[in-house]
């Protein structure tokens, strides 16, 4: 064990001296969080204007207007007045109303008749959250206004007799669809860009620790460090454990520096310090073991940094550091807990968003620990041949 | 010519690293196949419903969902889990049914569907839209039920059914959309989306990383051999330049080619497309030779070049489209090459 901490604490000193390791570690994952921080600067909350076009000027427009300014839509919606479809087309393309609403002319008449007009959206391309609000909103009214149309219909065809009807639709227009989609809490936190990427670019640059390794490993090797060192009564094993603890030192310090500095700064949110720490710890412990598996598995130094190359960006890329893979279909969400980098992702995403504890990660950190026994007991069988080659 | 010869050299070195043919060749094919299925915008919302114990209401509710042409509909067990799939983003929009549903219409009772989506997201709100339609499409049954037993013959059942036949042939206010401005300056969404990123992102992050083969070259004193020849300095770095435009040029034509053929992709005018992917290559070996130049190690090469290619890319709308972001942030990312 001592022979192991040895040689750890000489890769570390030799690492440290290295500034690329301490770009890598530290600079490359915060410059990236800083600038995703900055971009996505206010992008969290969404407030639009939208044109309102009312030719109509009869009672179902007056009604649209004053559902137009209730209070909930006020967060989200400055209504503004246009006066003709044409002015609010030019103000769509202009960039001043982000999409506009238009009641036609003779709109309010034509809901009492048996071909009733429809609303118009006049939406842009380039903006299409703002299209798709004031879709929503037009549905909603307008649902409330074919739903007494529909009443009419019912007890007409029930047997009322078609004298009634415009008695019906003034009954009608009191009542209230008695279904009604209500915005619920998801119950959770809404997940900010920086609280996904600040782990994922922290585990990304981590990754990198497998090519480094490995590199500095046949590097050893080729200047015939490795048989020196075996020289001395130093189990092979001992070797591979000293270079796993260097990384494992590195990469706890690294995305714990990341994490804090994130947190602070960028205000991401990594979630309870004890769970993410150990979601963190995990998976270190699984880069060490891939780490260990690649300097066995290669035979020569390209080698290595060929297949820790395609290991870096194979995993950052199914495992979802780069792209939120959430969204994706579920066949890559699949995928990707094949990776301990995708587990180690999922892991922080429930605790930005669901939070809890340590229960939260529990399903994560030992996917994670299963994938780092497989990687490390087959590093561990080859790790004779890798040390005597 | 010499330039040639030394580019040659260069280019078959590249060709048999494997490594380097995987970054070239394999790699962004594969990104363009992740990020554009992970872009693409999706034919239906995919939906979770929990049921609280709505009872035959909320089993109606459900199966309307279900014969909605635009929604996937995923049923969940428990809130708990219905929560956890909208937070992770793998739900576009979560539907809670409450218990007693049918008690709470049966006693002329309003019911209270609740739709879990957030506003500042474009396509959980196009999802709750839809969801929202469906509820009201199944919400105006009941009332014309309601309404015609009030105020008409027949029981609440008898009249459900008949305005439930009724619906399809009743004239409805409908909502047109029109687009007042149809000339896209955001790039759409998938693989015409993946894949011009993915080729200006790549083609600049391994000529940023080739930089290390001229460090390796310099640091075994090949330069210094090659100038003991008849061989100007400037005709090495033609050569140098020459093997990395070249190599630009094979992959942004590779991701051309798939993007194109495999993917569907739509480049444009071929001519205007050609220059500016020459251009692009031009711009990607100048950042190989400054790489190589400016770094002293291939380890300096290694860790620098990536993060300042990731970086320069995510400013220049590669990671995700500019159009998302405020409008200072889109300003300076014009300040790089890749916007």
């Amino acid at each position: 064990m001592r022979n192991a901490l040895v040689i750890a604490h000489k890769d570390l000193r030799q690492r440290l001296r290295d500034r690329s390791a301490i770009v890598l570690g530290l600079v490359a994952p915060l410059a990236i969080a800083a600038l995703m921080s900055v971009a996505f600067k206010g992008s969290d909350t969404f407030h639009f204007t939208m044109g309102v076009v009312d030719v109509d000027r009869g009672p179902v427009a007056a009604g649209l207007l004053k559902a137009l300014d209730a209070p909930g839509l006020r967060q989200i919606v400055t209504v503004k007045t246009i006066a003709s479809k044409r002015s609010a087309a030019d103000a769509v393309r202009a960039k001043s109303v982000a999409a506009a609403l238009v009641v036609p002319a003779g709109f309010s008449a034509s809901i009492e008749g048996g071909d009733p007009l429809s609303l118009v959206t006049l939406t842009s391309v380039n903006q299409t959250v703002a299209g798709d609000i004031t879709s929503s909103i037009a549905t909603s009214f307008i649902a409330q206004l074919n739903a007494d149309r529909l009443s009419v219909a019912t007890a007409l065809a029930a047997g009322v007799p078609t004298s009634q009807s415009a008695h019906l639709e003034a009954l009608a227009a009191g009542f209230q669809i008695p279904e009604r989609a209500v915005q619920r809490s998801i119950g959770a936190h809404k997940l900010k860009t920086i609280s996904y990427y600040s782990p994922g670019m922290a585990i990304f640059f981590l990754l990198f620790t497998i090519s480094f390794t490995a590199r500095s490993f046949f590097v050893d090797r080729a200047q015939g460090m490795i048989e020196r060192i075996r020289a001395a009564p130093v189990r092979p094993l001992e070797i591979l454990a000293g270079k796993a603890m260097s990384v494992l030192v590195y990469g706890v310090a690294s995305l714990g520096t990341v994490a804090v500095i994130t947190s602070a700064a960028f205000g991401a949110n990594w979630g309870a310090p004890a769970a993410a720490a150990l979601l963190g710890l995990a998976m270190v412990v699984a880069v060490v073991c891939v780490t260990a598996l690649v300097m066995c598995i290669a035979r020569t130094q390209r080698q290595a940094e060929g297949i820790s190359s395609i290991a870096v960006f194979g995993l950052a890329l199914l495992g979802g550091n780069f792209i939120f893979l959430s969204s994706s279909p579920p066949v890559m969400r699949t995928v990707a807990l094949f990776t301990p980098n995708g587990w180690a992702m999922r892991g922080f995403t429930d605790l930005s968003t669901i939070g809890g504890g340590l229960g939260t990660v529990a399903e994560p950190v030992l996917a994670i620990l299963a994938f780092s026994v497989v990687a490390g007991s087959a590093a561990a069988l080859l790790a004779r041949r890798a040390v005597a080659a | 010519m010499r330039a040639i010869a030394i580019a040659r050299v260069s280019i078959r070195r590249i060709v048999r690293d494997r490594t380097a043919l995987f970054f070239i060749v394999v790699l962004p094919v594969i990104v363009i196949l992740i990020v554009g299925a992970a872009e693409r915008g999706f034919t239906t919302f995919r939906v979770g419903v929990v049921d609280l114990g709505a009872g035959q209401a909320g089993r109606q509710l459900t199966t309307a969902f279900e014969h909605s042409s635009d929604l996937a509909v995923s049923r969940y067990a428990t809130l708990a889990a219905l929560r956890k799939a909208v937070a992770r983003g793998e739900l576009n929009v979560g539907v809670v049914l409450p218990s007693g549903m049918d008690v709470t219409e049966g006693r002329g009772g309003t019911v209270a569907v609740g739709v879990m989506a957030e506003q500042a997201n474009s396509s959980q709100q196009a999802a709750a839209t839809a969801v929202s339609s469906v509820i009201a499409g199944q919400g105006a049954k009941v009332q014309a039920a309601r309404f015609a037993s009030v105020h008409g013959p027949g029981t609440f059942e008898e009249n459900l059914a008949r305005a439930g036949s009724l619906q399809p042939h009743v004239a409805q206010v409908g909502l047109r959309s029109q687009t007042a401005d149809s000339s896209h300056n955001v790039l759409p969404e998938g693989f015409s989306y993946s894949a011009p990123t993915m080729l200006v992102f790549f083609v600049f992050l391994n000529a940023l990383a080739a930089g290390a083969s001229i460090i390796e070259t310099r640091q075994l004193g090949m330069y210094e051999r090659m100038t003991a020849g008849p061989v100007r300095r400037g005709t090495i770095i033609a050569g140098k330049t020459l093997a990395y435009f070249t190599m630009a040029l094979l992959q942004a034509t590779l991701i051309v080619v798939v993007g194109g053929v495999a993917f569907g992709v739509s480049w444009g005018d071929p001519l205007a497309a050609t220059v500016l992917v020459a251009l692009w290559a031009l711009v990607g070996a100048g950042a190989g030779m400054l790489s190589g130049t400016l770094f002293h190690t291939p380890e300096q090469a290694s860790a620098i070049g990536p993060t300042a290619g990731i970086a320069l890319g995510m400013l220049g709308g590669c990671m995700w489209p500019l159009a998302i972001v405020s409008s200072t942030m889109r300003q300076i990312g014009h300040l790089t090459p890749q916007a």
